[in-house]
C-alpha cells in the first residue's frame, strides 16, 4: 500500500512543480536556520568533560569584601595564595588542586636549535585523575613531589613528539628558562574546550585553545617565584612588591578545584568552606560575614556567560522562523491538496476509507518534508562553512556539521512538515464524494 | 470598490487570510527584535573614531606585576620611539581606543543634572598623536598635566579649582543642552569631595574603549584629562606615524619596544604592537559574528514570509479564477483586478503587523527577562511593519499580475 501511495505522491509533486519547489524551499530555509543556530549553541555549550564536569566544584571566597563595587557582591573567581594554601592543607575534599597558568621559554638541549615559547600550567597532581588526563607514558608525580615541591614534569603529546621524536621520555630532562626538569609523564591527548579548568583566564577570548604544552608542581613553581601568566588581580590600594608580598595579600590569582562524587561530599565541602569564611571573620582578616560559592562546572559555565547570549538569542529567533514556516507549508498543503478534491472524491467513491486517504496525504507530506530536509541540509552546509568565516578559529573548529547534524535535519523537516500537514490531510479526509462526482 | 466587499470576502474564505495573517504577525515580530539587534551590533562599527586611524600604531600589554616601571623607563621609551624612522609623535597613555586591556570610568554631572558614565584617555599630548579635531577651546596647557600610574605614582588633582577637561561634541551637547560649553562646570556626583572638571576643549569624535557600551549614542562619551603618565605597573603608548611608512615604523616600534622593555617583562608576557586598523579587526570580530548570525536570520524571515505570501495568495487568487471572470466581464478593468488584491493583501498585513508589533514587544520583554538585551524602543516597531508591507505588497504582486490578466470569458465557462 505504501508503495502506492509513495507513486501517488511522485506524481502529485511533480503535477504542479511550482506549488512543490515552493514548500520544499519553505522546509529547507525554516530548518537550516534553527539546524545553523543550533550547531553554533551545541558546539559553545557542549560539556566540556561529560561524565565528571557535574562532580568538579570550583570554591570561591569573597577576600576583598562588600567594598569591591565590581563584581555585585560576587567573589572572585581565583583565590588567594593563603586561602588556596589553607584550602590544600585543609583537604576537605577527596581531591583537590590549586592551579595557575605559567609560561616559558624552553630551551632545547641541541644548541643549534632556537628555544621556544612553551604555556602550562602549575598544579598539584590530582590534577591528573581529577580532570581525567590520559597519561601515553609514565604517570604524574607523587604526594610527595607535592610536599617537597621537586622539578617534576608532566608534558603533553605534542612537545615530546617535537621534543623527543614521540619516544617514551619519562626520565629525560627538559631546560625551562633557566632550570632543569625531569619527565616523569607523557600527557595523552587532553584538550577539554573550553578550557574551564582555567578560571583565571576564563574570560578571555584570545586564548589559542591549544593543549597545554607542560605541567609542574604547584610548590615547585610557587618556591621558584614563578610568576603567573594569566596575571593577579589586586585591589586598587595594593602597594606591596615583589613575590612575598604577593603571597601575603589580598591579590587572586590561583585557581581551585575539588573533586566532590556525591551530594553529600558536595554538601559537606560547602559548609566547610562555610566555616573557614566565618574563621577568617573570627580572626579579624575579613570583616564582613562568610560570603563563598560552590559552584560545579556547568553553573560555572553559566555563571562567567560561556555561551555568548547573541547565539542564544539567534537560536530562539530561528525557532521563530520555522513557526512562520510550518504556517506556511500548512496553507500550502491545504492548496495542494484541496485541487486534488475530485481525485479524493474518485477514490472513496471507489471505496477507499477516509483513514486511507488521511494515510496517502502523510506520506505525501514526509516526502515533500524529506525532500526539503535534503535542501536543509545543503543550506546547513553552507551556514556552518559560513560560520567558520564569522567566528574566531577556536570556535569555528567546534562547530561542525556530523551525523547527530545530518539525522536531526531530516528528522525535524520530515516531523514538522507532517504535523503541518495534519489539518489539510484531515480536510482532505472530509471531502464528500458525492459533491465532487456531482460537479462534473 | 468598498473596503465592505473585501471584508466580506475574507470572512467568507477565512482560511488562507487566517494564515497570512498569522506568519506575517510572527515574522513581524521577529523582524522588529532581529533588526534592533542588527542595529545594535553596528553602531559601535558605525561610529566615527574620531582618531587618524592609518597613522596609528599601539602598543600596550606592558605590564610588570613585580615592580612598577619607572618614571625614568616610561619617559626613556617615548624619546625612543619619537627617534623611529616614520614616527611623526608619541605619548605614553591610560586608555586608548580600540584598548580594553586599561579601562577608565569617570561619572560626569553636568550643570543640568544629567549623569553620564564615561571613558577616560589619559596622556600627554593625546590629541596631536591620536589626529583629533578640536572644534572649540584649547589643548591641556603643559602647566596643566598631572602624573599618573596605576600602581606607581598617582598625583591627586589638589590645585586650588577644578581640574581641566577636554569633551566631544556629543557629550557636551547633553549635557550643557546647546549652551555656552566652554569654561562651564562638571561635577563628580559619586565623590561630593572632588573639586570637578572645567571644560577647556571639545573635540568633534572619540570613540570610547568600552566598545559594549558603544551603543544607543553612547559610542562617543569619552573624555581626556591632563595626566602626563609616570611611574606605573601598567603602560600603554600611542604612536603616530608617517602612512607611507607605516610598515616600516610597525617594525621600528617593536625593536624599539623589545629593546627597552623585553627585559623587564615577566616570561610569557609580551608587549603587543600593532596598527589601529588591525587592532579594530580584531576588536569587531565578535561583533561580526554576531551581525553575521542575525542578519542570516534576518534574510531567511524575509524569504520564508515572501514565498509564503507569494504561494498562499497565488492559491487564492486561483481559487476565485471564476468570481475575477464575471468581475470583468461586469466591467471592471485590469488595473480594478489589480488594485484590488493589492489592497486585500495590504488590509491582512496591516492587521497581521499590528498584531505582530504586540507580539515584538512581547517577546523582547521575554528575552529581557532571561538575557541582558536591551529593551526594544517603540520608534523601531515602525521599521519592522513597513519592511512587511512593502514585503506584502512585492509578494503579492505576482499573483495579482495573474489575477488581472484573466479574462472575461472565464466566467461563461465552467470550471
Amino acid at each position: 500500500m505504501f508503495g502506492y501511495y509513495f507513486e501517488l505522491a511522485v506524481r502529485s509533486l511533480r503535477r504542479n512543480p511550482v506549488l512543490t519547489i515552493l514548500i520544499v524551499a519553505l522546509i529547507g530555509a525554516g530548518v537550516a536556520s534553527s539546524m545553523v543556530t543550533f550547531a553554533a549553541l551545541r558546539a559553545m555549550s557542549a560539556d566540556p568533560m561529560p561524565g565528571k564536569s557535574a562532580q568538579l566544584y570550583e570554591p570561591q571566597i569573597d577576600n576583598w569584601g562588600p567594598a569591591n563595587p565590581d563584581v555585585h557582591g560576587e567573589p572572585p573567581l581565583t583565590l588567594s595564595y593563603i586561602d588556596a594554601e589553607a584550602l590544600l592543607h585543609a583537604h576537605a575534599a577527596p581531591r583537590q588542586t590549586a592551579l595557575y597558568q605559567v609560561a616559558f621559554s624552553l630551551v632545547p638541549a641541541d644548541a643549534t636549535r632556537a628555544p621556544f615559547a612553551v604555556k602550562g600550567y602549575a598544579v598539584t597532581t590530582d590534577f591528573f585523575a581529577m580532570f581525567n588526563v590520559p597519561m601515553a607514558y609514565g604517570a604524574g608525580w607523587s604526594a610527595l613531589d607535592d610536599d617537597k615541591g621537586t622539578d617534576a614534569l608532566v608534558i603533553s603529546r605534542r612537545l615530546n613528539d617535537r621534543l623527543f621524536g614521540g619516544t617514551d621520555s619519562v626520565g629525560r630532562e627538559i631546560r625551562l628558562d633557566n632550570h632543569d626538569y625531569r619527565v616523569v609523564g607523557v600527557a595523552g591527548d587532553w584538550n577539554p574546550q573550553p578550557r574551564f579548568y582555567a578560571t583565571g583566564s576564563i574570560h578571555v577570548t584570545t586564548d589559542h585553545g591549544d593543549a597545554p604544552d607542560v605541567f609542574l608542581p604547584f610548590t615547585h613553581a610557587v618556591e621558584q617565584q614563578i610568576a603567573t601568566a594569566w596575571g593577579n588581580y589586586c585591589r586598587p590600594d595594593y602597594k606591596g612588591m615583589g613575590w612575598d608580598a604577593l603571597l601575603h595579600s589580598e591579590c587572586v590569582w590561583v585557581a581551585f578545584w575539588v573533586d566532590l562524587p556525591t551530594p553529600a561530599d558536595a554538601w559537606h565541602y560547602a559548609s566547610f568552606l562555610h566555616n573557614y569564611a566565618a574563621a577568617q571573620q573570627r580572626m579579624g582578616r575579613f570583616s564582613w560575614p562568610p560570603n563563598v560559592r560552590l559552584r560545579n562546572v556547568p553553573q560555572l559555565l553559566a555563571y562567567v556567560h560561556a555561551v555568548p547570549e547573541q547565539v542564544r538569542v539567534s537560536f530562539l529567533l530561528a525557532l521563530g522562523l520555522q513557526l512562520v514556516c510550518l504556517v506556511n507549508i500548512i496553507g500550502l498543503l491545504l492548496a495542494k491538496f484541496m485541487r486534488r478534491s475530485v481525485e479524493i472524491g474518485v477514490r472513496r467513491a471507489l471505496g477507499a476509507s477516509r483513514g486511507a486517504i488521511g494515510l496517502q496525504f502523510l506520506t505525501e507530506a514526509a516526502m515533500v518534508g524529506a525532500v526539503g530536509g535534503l535542501l536543509g541540509l545543503l543550506l546547513t552546509g553552507i551556514g556552518v562553512y559560513g560560520m567558520g568565516a564569522l567566528f574566531t578559529p577556536k570556535i569555528a573548529r567546534l562547530v561542525h556539521v556530523d551525523a547527530d547534524l545530518l539525522g536531526l535535519t531530516l528528522l525535524v523537516s520530515i516531523v514538522a512538515t507532517v504535523l503541518a500537514a495534519l489539518y489539510p490531510t484531515w480536510r482532505a479526509a472530509q471531502v464528500q464524494p458525492a459533491w465532487q462526482l456531482k460537479s462534473n | 470598490m468598498s473596503i465592505r466587499i473585501l471584508f466580506s470576502t475574507l470572512r467568507r474564505h477565512s482560511m488562507m487570510p487566517a494564515l497570512v495573517l498569522l506568519q506575517v504577525a510572527v515574522a513581524c515580530a521577529i523582524l522588529c527584535n532581529v533588526l534592533f539587534l542588527v542595529w545594535q551590533q553596528l553602531q559601535p562599527m558605525l561610529a566615527p573614531s574620531g582618531v587618524a586611524g592609518n597613522q596609528l600604531i599601539l602598543v600596550d600589554q606592558l605590564a610588570s606585576p613585580q615592580r612598577a616601571f619607572t618614571t625614568a623607563e616610561v619617559r626613556g621609551g617615548e624619546v625612543a620611539l619619537h627617534e623611529v624612522p616614520g614616527v611623526r609623535a608619541a605619548t605614553a597613555a591610560f586608555g586608548l581606543p580600540m584598548v580594553g586591556s586599561n579601562l577608565m570610568d569617570i561619572a560626569l554631572q553636568g550643570p543640568n543634572g544629567v549623569k553620564v558614565g564615561v571613558n577616560g584617555y589619559l596622556g600627554a599630548g593625546l590629541i596631536d598623536v591620536l589626529g583629533l579635531q578640536l572644534v572649540a577651546g584649547r589643548d591641556f596647557l603643559p602647566s596643566e598635566y598631572r602624573d599618573f600610574g596605576i600602581g606607581g605614582t598617582h598625583e591627586k588633582w589638589s590645585a586650588g579649582g577644578p581640574q581641566p577637561i577636554i569633551i566631544t561634541q556629543t557629550l557636551a551637547k547633553r549635557l550643557f543642552a546647546n549652551g555656552r560649553v566652554l569654561g562651564q562646570l562638571l561635577t563628580d556626583p559619586s565623590d561630593k569631595n572632588d573639586l570637578g572638571y572645567q571644560v577647556v576643549g571639545v573635540v568633534r569624535h572619540l570613540l570610547r574603549n568600552q566598545l559594549g557600551l558603544a551603543t544607543n549614542g553612547r559610542a562617543d562619551d569619552t573624555v581626556l584629562l591632563a595626566r602626563r603618565i609616570a611611574s606605573t605597573s601598567t603602560l600603554s603608548y600611542a604612536v603616530r606615524v608617517d602612512p607611507a611608512l607605516r610598515k616600516a615604523a610597525i617594525r621600528g616600534v617593536r625593536k624599539v619596544i623589545q629593546q627597552h622593555f623585553g627585559a623587564l617583562l615577566p616570561t610569557g608576557i609580551t608587549a603587543r604592537v600593532s596598527s589601529y586598523s588591525s587592532r579594530r579587526e580584531a576588536a569587531f570580530k565578535s561583533q561580526r559574528a554576531a551581525l553575521g548570525l542575525f542578519a542570516g536570520i534576518t534574510l531567511a524571515v524575509v524569504v520564508v514570509t515572501a514565498i509564503g505570501i507569494m504561494g498562499l495568495t497565488g492559491f487564492w487568487v486561483q481559487k476565485r479564477t471564476r468570481q475575477i471572470g464575471i468581475r470583468r466581464a461586469l466591467g471592471a478593468r485590469r488595473a480594478d483586478i489589480l488594485r484590488y488584491f493589492l489592497a486585500e493583501n495590504a488590509l491582512i498585513v496591516s492587521i497581521g503587523v499590528a498584531i505582530g508589533m504586540a507580539l515584538a514587544l512581547l517577546g523582547n520583554a521575554l528575552l529581557m527577562h532571561y538575557y541582558e538585551l536591551s529593551r526594544l524602543p517603540w520608534s523601531w516597531l515602525p521599521v519592522g511593519a513597513v519592511v512587511m508591507l512593502l514585503l506584502g505588497q512585492l509578494a503579492v504582486l505576482g499573483p495579482a499580475l495573474r489575477a488581472a490578466a484573466v479574462p472575461p470569458v472565464v466566467a461563461t465557462r465552467s470550471v
